[in-house]
């Protein structure tokens, strides 16, 4: 096979739910799933790419790999994780200058919230997308799951999303005993705003407001539209001076499909 | 050995920060603290300019340390210019560990608190209840 056709973009009929572009020439027989495949018959990418595991970003965009090291990161393996974790220290300097920028384009508290609401929303539709497309590969694409009742989207919220977002799985996930379609998430201690020490003429701002825009990006993403806000409870938890507890208020029309969908 | 203060001198030489965690020291209004941290960063430029031996290359730090009758301070110049000075009861050890701590605190609880302004006064609850742990481990 010719040099030109080496990235195809087209993964096997059926298997795929991520092809963004057709073209002509496939490279893979259709027992063969795109995660793991092989490229034998190109001298070219077989030099320039240390492993034989084709990254998907590769077939997406038709990247050419790179010595590891320095990988683009588009050219990144999609599914390997390990070693391209972003230090805390970076992410802390850089969430501080997220909130300065905000607060100084913001007239009220409740408006910063509402800019850190909206940045962690965008930020939400894309873990949502990435943590999907990770899950469906690692099932080998036989069996791609997707919730679709609220109890276990609240608990891939919880477990999945938190975890690959922090590093563990909130500390908790309640259902408020005043209102049906009121849940809430908990985390004792959120690495994010970790080092941010509110000033007291703004003791109502939660940070957390990111947290609260990603699960709802992250929730709307899955049909379940809600109203999601941040709430800082420390003061009553002695142990926990930073607990926070993401409220997330459903919409009418989720708590009518359950109800329709029963038990 | 105990620690009975710590300053934090901006790079301007203004106090942005004192607290008192023993009451050994007589306590100073913060009118006369400011003045003496004034003094102190005008000593500490002064001396960086005295070394008698210079090394070719190497930038003189300046005074590190001075004692007094019973007390002492320790004086720690971060690369940005920023001081902390620690006033401790004699003989001390473990100093150099305590300033790396201080240090520590301060880069994560100052410097990532988007409420905060470079130069100006550290208004940090964060701040101060970690120094207050760290300071209560020291002088048990």
């Amino acid at each position: 096979m010719s040099s030109a056709v080496g990235y195809s973009t087209t993964p096997p009929a059926g298997s795929s739910r991520f092809s963004l572009a057709s073209s002509s020439t496939s490279l893979y027989s259709t027992s063969q799933n795109p995660s793991s495949s092989t490229i034998n018959n190109n001298p070219n990418r077989r030099e320039s790419a240390r492993s034989s595991i084709v990254p998907i970003q590769q077939q997406l965009f038709g990247g050419t790999a790179q010595p590891q090291g320095n990988v683009n990161i588009l050219d990144r393996s999609i599914n390997k994780t390990k070693g391209s974790e972003m230090a805390l220290s970076a992410w802390a300097f850089i969430f501080a200058e997220v909130i300065a920028y905000s607060q100084s384009r913001s007239d009220s508290i409740a408006d910063l919230e509402k800019r850190l609401s909206t940045l962690g929303y965008e930020v939400g539709q894309r873990i949502l997308s990435l943590v999907l497309l990770r899950n469906t590969q690692a099932s080998n694409l036989k069996d791609p799951k997707r919730e679709h009742r609220l109890i276990p989207i609240l608990q891939f919220v919880h477990t999945q999303i938190y975890k690959y977002v922090f590093g563990k799985p909130a500390d908790g996930l309640e259902r408020s005993s005043e209102a049906e379609d009121e849940y809430m998430l908990v985390l004792n201690e959120s690495p994010l705003s970790q080092f941010i020490s509110v000033p007291k003429d703004m003791s109502d701002l939660s940070c957390e407001s990111f947290t609260a825009g990603l699960v709802e990006g992250v929730l709307d993403g899955l049909e379940v539209p809600a109203r999601v806000t941040a709430h800082w409870v420390g003061d009553q938890y002695p142990d926990h001076p930073q607990r926070t507890v993401i409220l997330i208020k459903l919409d009418q029309k989720v708590m009518d499909r359950e109800e329709a969908l029963g038990k | 050995m105990t620690i009975h203060g710590l300053w934090v001198i901006s790079k301007a030489g203004g106090l942005v920060f004192s607290r008192s965690y023993s009451d050994v020291l007589p306590p100073q209004p913060v009118n006369t603290i400011l003045t003496l941290a004034g003094i102190l960063h005008g000593i500490h430029a002064i001396t960086a300019k005295l070394t008698p031996t210079p090394i070719p290359g190497v930038t003189a730090g300046g005074l590190e340390s001075f004692e007094a009758e019973g007390w002492g301070g320790k004086v720690f110049l971060t690369p940005t210019g920023t001081k902390f000075v620690v006033l401790h009861s004699l003989p001390q050890s473990g100093l150099d560990d305590l300033m790396k701590r201080i240090y520590e605190i301060y880069s994560d609880a100052v410097m990532k608190n988007p409420f905060h302004t470079p130069e100006m006064p550290i208004n940090s609850a964060l701040f101060e209840t970690k120094l207050q742990t760290l300071m209560s481990g020291v002088n048990a």
